[in-house]
């Protein structure tokens, strides 16, 4: 019976660290506030891709990423004159269940951020912001890919790939669509 | 010109709303209704672009604009997306969140199919008598639900042996209830998956190297170990944590499990089946993730495992309390690979649960149990732009289930085994795995069989 009560009692005087991450759920404004805080302004354009340069998206992507859509909106950051970045929101598949990102590209064409609006999927594979944290400042490179400098999340494979794929998905559209030299 | 420039946007237009809206079932009518109207808007623009002026085109923008905004909330959700009344806005803050409930069903699953080959000899030069056996291990279906953004179901069921008619058996490996109660904290209750070691929770083919799980894995910390209970998970700050209350182990077979036996815990699974819950445990786990790449965590059990079974003469009950603590440490980066695990396991009034079983000799249950590996792998194909990965792996381990027995108990060569393992795994897409390994298994009886194992896995 002593036994029984220190087994109890152990489990419930177990100290829970204060904090952790539900689902993330943010709205589009909110995330965007987040990318370029005020007194940015924030522009809303919508690009509309022929079919090769949808196809020039997609061999930039890379083999395992698919790009397969013509109507793509983005939201550009300005401070007065000067462009702050750009940022793609960005709709997959987990597991079964669909994932949103906002992704934040710099000027110069390397991410700058990437925010979870939607995570559908068990939070058990839902992956932390100190790993999303590795994505700042790659660029379309080999290097951004699970082969390359991205590192697996222990538990979350699933996620990890479909984070990567989506970052690669959205620097190949960034360099096609070229939308800050429009604004300049 | 102009025109065939707004032509072509607005046939993007549709096209993308059309490739966005097929797929849903069970919505035939609305994308029927939304297809007429842009069909009709279509033929409208097609027509002003005739005479466009201006002013017309301005007019057209609009439209493109809410058309384009509409595609985006197909594509993002409802309650991702919050109008803005105005291309270029300030952003205040939302005047109210949509927070339209998504519901849905999430499937996934896993399966593994193992060949092993038995040497002819022992380890001592005796012939082994065992026969290679290729089996459909696992298969697995996952099925979650989410009710809302506060509550979701997730469930794993899971066939082995490919046959309930032969040695097979079709088990329910967890469901429970997760109660998301706040950004900091969720709540969990069902069947659940013990947290300790590596393979309880995550074991899906491609996430550990190795044809076979390791015996620690399975001896020690019972891998698929899976027992009614609830309990609290969330993490911070590079940590991780889940703590549960558990119905505890039956160290007797008193609900028919079993019980504990000389070759480790394995036999004190309740599963979940009518467990006897005379006596509960408690489990928690820690890890910590902050750098990129590494896991080093650790998790206790405690609990009585006798669930009031009378002793041999009936004149008490057995506590048989039942301490398990492992240590764990992973490295996973730029193709690197490296593992390893330590487990510990005491458990008391041993002598009882020996006479209830009938064990004698060399046959007592352990009273402590010790196991450790470490193993390490590496893909040789990192460096190539390829999707495929070819992992060289070497896993080394010690385990004893009989590291102490009670007096009036000898202890069994056959529990002191070392394995030494190495193979190659293949990955021709993340999900898909094929592995080959060679073990080298030794142990103080001198009566192990060294073993050839091929297995392929697949997740999704």
């Amino acid at each position: 019976m002593i036994h029984r009560s220190l087994a109890l009692s152990f489990a419930l005087c177990v100290v829970l660290p204060s904090a952790g991450r539900s689902q993330v759920l943010l709205t589009q404004q909110e995330a965007l506030r987040l990318a370029f805080p005020e007194p940015a302004t924030i522009e809303r354009q919508t690009a509309f891709l022929a079919e090769e340069e949808r196809a020039t998206a997609d061999d930039l992507a890379g083999p395992d990423v698919e790009v397969d859509q013509r109507v793509v909106t983005y939201y550009v950051g300005m401070e007065g004159s000067t462009p702050l970045g750009v940022a793609y929101f960005d709709a997959h598949r987990v597991r079964t269940l669909p994932e949103v990102l906002m992704i934040v590209v710099t000027p110069d064409a390397r991410i700058d951020r990437i925010e979870i609006l939607k995570f559908q999927e068990p939070p058990d594979y839902l992956v932390p912001e100190s790993w999303l944290g590795q994505f700042s400042g790659r660029e379309l490179t080999e290097e951004l890919s699970v082969k390359g400098a991205i590192v697996n999340m222990t538990g979350a494979t699933l996620t990890s790939r479909a984070v990567t794929y989506a970052a690669r998905r959205v620097l190949a559209l960034h360099q096609v669509i070229r939308p800050l030299p429009e604004i300049e | 010109m102009r025109s065939g420039v707004w032509g072509r946007l607005i046939l993007s237009v549709v096209t993308a709303l059309l490739l966005l809206t097929a797929p849903a079932s069970g919505q035939e009518r609305t994308v029927e209704e939304r297809l007429r109207d842009l069909e009709r808007q279509v033929e409208l623009l097609t027509q002003r672009l005739e005479g466009a002026d201006s002013a017309a085109i301005v007019e057209m923008r609009l439209q493109i604009e809410a058309i384009t905004r509409e595609i985006e909330e197909l594509k993002l959700g409802q309650e991702v997306v919050v109008q803005a009344d105005t291309a270029v806005y300030g952003l205040g803050p939302a005047a109210s969140k949509v927070y339209r409930v998504q519901q849905g069903v999430s499937i996934g699953g896993y399966g593994e199919f193992l060949f092993t080959g038995f040497s002819e000899s022992r380890q001592d030069g005796a012939p082994s008598d065992k026969n290679n056996v290729v089996d459909a291990l696992r298969g697995v279906v996952y099925i979650g639900y989410k009710f809302n953004d506060r509550f979701l179901f997730n469930s794993e069921i899971e066939v082995e042996h490919a046959s309930t008619s032969k040695s097979g058996s079709v088990s329910l490996e967890f469901a429970y209830v997760d109660w998301l109660f706040s950004n900091p904290l969720g709540g969990r209750a069902g069947l659940l998956l013990v947290p300790m070691g590596f393979l309880n929770e995550l074991h899906e083919p491609p996430t550990f190297m190795g044809s076979t799980r390791p015996e620690t894995e399975r001896a020690i910390i019972p891998s698929t170990w899976r027992e009614n209970g609830l309990g609290v998970f969330g993490g911070t700050a590079g940590f991780g944590y889940r703590a549960y209350v558990v119905n505890g182990l039956d160290a007797t077979g008193e609900s028919g499990a079993g019980g504990f036996t000389a070759a480790g815990l394995r036999g004190g699974r309740q599963k979940g089946s009518k467990a006897l819950a005379n006596d509960f445990a408690g489990v928690a786990r820690v890890d910590y993730v902050g750098v990129l790449g590494l896991l080093v965590g650790t998790s206790f059990y405690i609990g009585n495992s006798g669930q009031d079974a009378l002793t041999a003469d009936s004149t008490s009950t057995i506590n048989a309390l039942t301490m398990i603590w492992d240590g764990h440490a992973q490295y996973r980066a730029r193709g690197l690979w490296l593992r390893g695990l330590f487990a510990l396991s005491t458990v008391d009034d041993v002598v009882a649960i020996n006479e209830v079983q009938g064990f004698t000799g060399d046959e007592s249950v352990g009273e402590r149990l010790i196991g450790w590996y470490v193993e390490g792998g590496y893909d040789v194909l990192h460096k190539i732009r390829t999707q495929h990965q070819l992992l060289p792996y070497v896993r080394y381990e010690q385990i004893d289930t009989q590291n102490r027995v009670p007096a009036g108990f000898s202890r069994s060569g056959a529990a002191d085994r070392q394995i030494l393992t190495f193979g190659a795994a293949w990955l021709p897409i993340p999900n898909l795995i094929v592995k080959a390994d060679y073990q080298v298994r030794k142990n103080a009886a001198d009566t192990g069989v060294d073993q050839f194992n091929v297995s392929m896995g697949y997740m999704f």
